[in-house]
Order: C-alpha cells, then structure tokens, then sequence
C-alpha cells in the first residue's frame, strides 16, 4: 500500500474547502444587517461527485445566492447559515480525525509496532 | 494549506462584532438622548442612525481562493423625519404657542433594532466559536 492509497490529497482538499466555506459563511454573518449585501455560497461535493476518478482537477465554485431577498436587498438567511456552519464545522472535523487515523496507520507500518 | 486560509476567518466574525456592538452603541445613545432638547448644534436631540458596508476582499485568481473582508460600520447618519411636537408651556425651549420638539427617537424602533444587533452580534460570536473548534481539529492532527 503506497501513501497515495490513504488519499490524503482528499481530505486535504476538503479541509480547504471545508475551510474556505467557514470563511464564506463567517462573511455572510457578518454582513447580515448591510443593505444590498447577497449571500454567498460555495459549490463544490456535487462537482467532486463526478469526477472521482480526478478529483486534484475539482475547485470550489463561490457563487451569489437567490434566495428571497428583505426589504433592504439582502438576502442572508441567518437560519440557513448558522445550519450550514454547524454542518461545515463537522466535515472539517471528520476530515481532519480521518486523516489522523491514516497518518497513524502510516507511523505505525514505518515503525512496525 | 488549509489552516493558514482558516485563520482569516477570525477576523471576519470579529469584525462582525465590532460592527454590530458599534450599532448597539449608537442605539444606546438614542435612547440615552430620547428627551434631550438642547444638541451640539442647537435644536433637540436628533436620532443617528449606522451605515453597514461589506469590506471587499480578492477575487479568486488562477490557483489561489477568493478572500473575504467582513463589514465595517462605514457612517453615521442622522434621521431626517420629523421632530415631536409636545405643548408643555412650562419649557425653557416652549415656542411662543408653548410648543416643544422633541427628539424623532421612537422608543419602539430603537428596541426591535437593539435586539436585531444583539442577536446578529451572538450569530458573529458562534460562528467566531466554530472557528475555535475546526482551528483546534486542525491542531490535533500535529499532536499525532
């Protein structure tokens, strides 16, 4: 079994979206109260869905939401948003506890014990 | 690298924080100053309202992701609309029919906005306190 087989490219291109997600909700957030201020968000699973085979090729997509807009032409929906950090919060967690256990699997071939 | 592009977003939340404790600040001094007839610049006491701006940060170039400023309160306004006309004779600021205005501060109004920038500022916190905990999942992976 080579590194590469514990795919860690993956899971590191995940955190980093995973991260760059955080950042555009955290974004969001805090424009929650500017006029004309539209939510953004990013895409990017659907698009890794398809190409499995090569995934190194796959960016995140940062795109205008058009959800249903207030008074003062902002559209953030709080609610969405909070949700979708919760959920992004524990991909990242997921990603970075499966990529401890890979590297422990690796330390423990290199040291055989 | 995934946790240098996570650091930023610290900054984001807090300047969410910063601006929406900004707005409950001036809220407070309309409130403060819901009866005051006498202002820097003679007449009574007009409401201020804060300008919300979103700090632009980079597109997205070839390799590298898009960056993200946050918002900044960017202005002070002052409410425009009408003052309240009350009679109170008495008044040393009383006009010759014994009218006072008042300042355009409406109670209600401040309130719903007051609680607005407090429950935004908690939402800013939050997301500052996820931040903490994917930053900490991140530190984890180096104590192997």
């Amino acid at each position: 079994m080579t590194p590469s087989a514990f795919r860690t490219d993956l899971l590191l291109q995940s955190m980093s979206v995973a991260a760059l997600r955080h950042k555009v909700i955290a974004n969001n957030i805090a424009n929650v109260n500017t006029p004309g201020y539209k939510a953004l968000e990013v895409s990017f699973e659907g698009e890794l869905a398809r190409h499995l085979g090569q995934p190194a090729g796959v960016k995140p997509v940062v795109t205008e939401s058009d959800g249903p807009e207030r008074v003062d032409g902002n559209n953030v929906d709080l609610d969405a948003e909070l949700n979708a950090m919760t959920k992004n919060s524990l991909l990242y967690q997921a990603a970075t506890q499966i990529l401890a256990s890979r590297v422990g699997s690796l330390r423990s071939a290199i040291t055989g014990r | 690298m995934p946790f240098n592009n996570l650091l930023s977003a610290g900054g984001i939340s807090s300047s969410g924080m910063t601006a929406e404790r900004f707005r409950m600040e001036v809220i407070a001094n309309n409130i403060a100053n819901a009866n005051t007839t006498k202002s820097a610049n003679g007449g009574p006491y007009r409401r201020q309202d804060v300008v919300f701006a979103e700090v632009l940060g980079q597109e997205a170039g070839k390799d590298a992701l898009p960056t993200f400023g946050g918002v900044r309160a960017v202005e002070v306004v002052e409410d425009p609309s009408e003052f309240i006309r009350v009679s109170m004779p008495g008044h040393p600021d009383a006009d010759e029919n014994g009218m006072v205005a008042l300042p355009n501060v409406q109670l209600p109004i401040e309130m719903v906005n007051l609680l607005t920038a407090s429950r935004s500022y908690e939402a800013n916190l939050k997301a500052a306190q996820t931040f903490r905990q994917m930053s900490e999942g991140a530190l984890a992976l180096l104590r192997g």
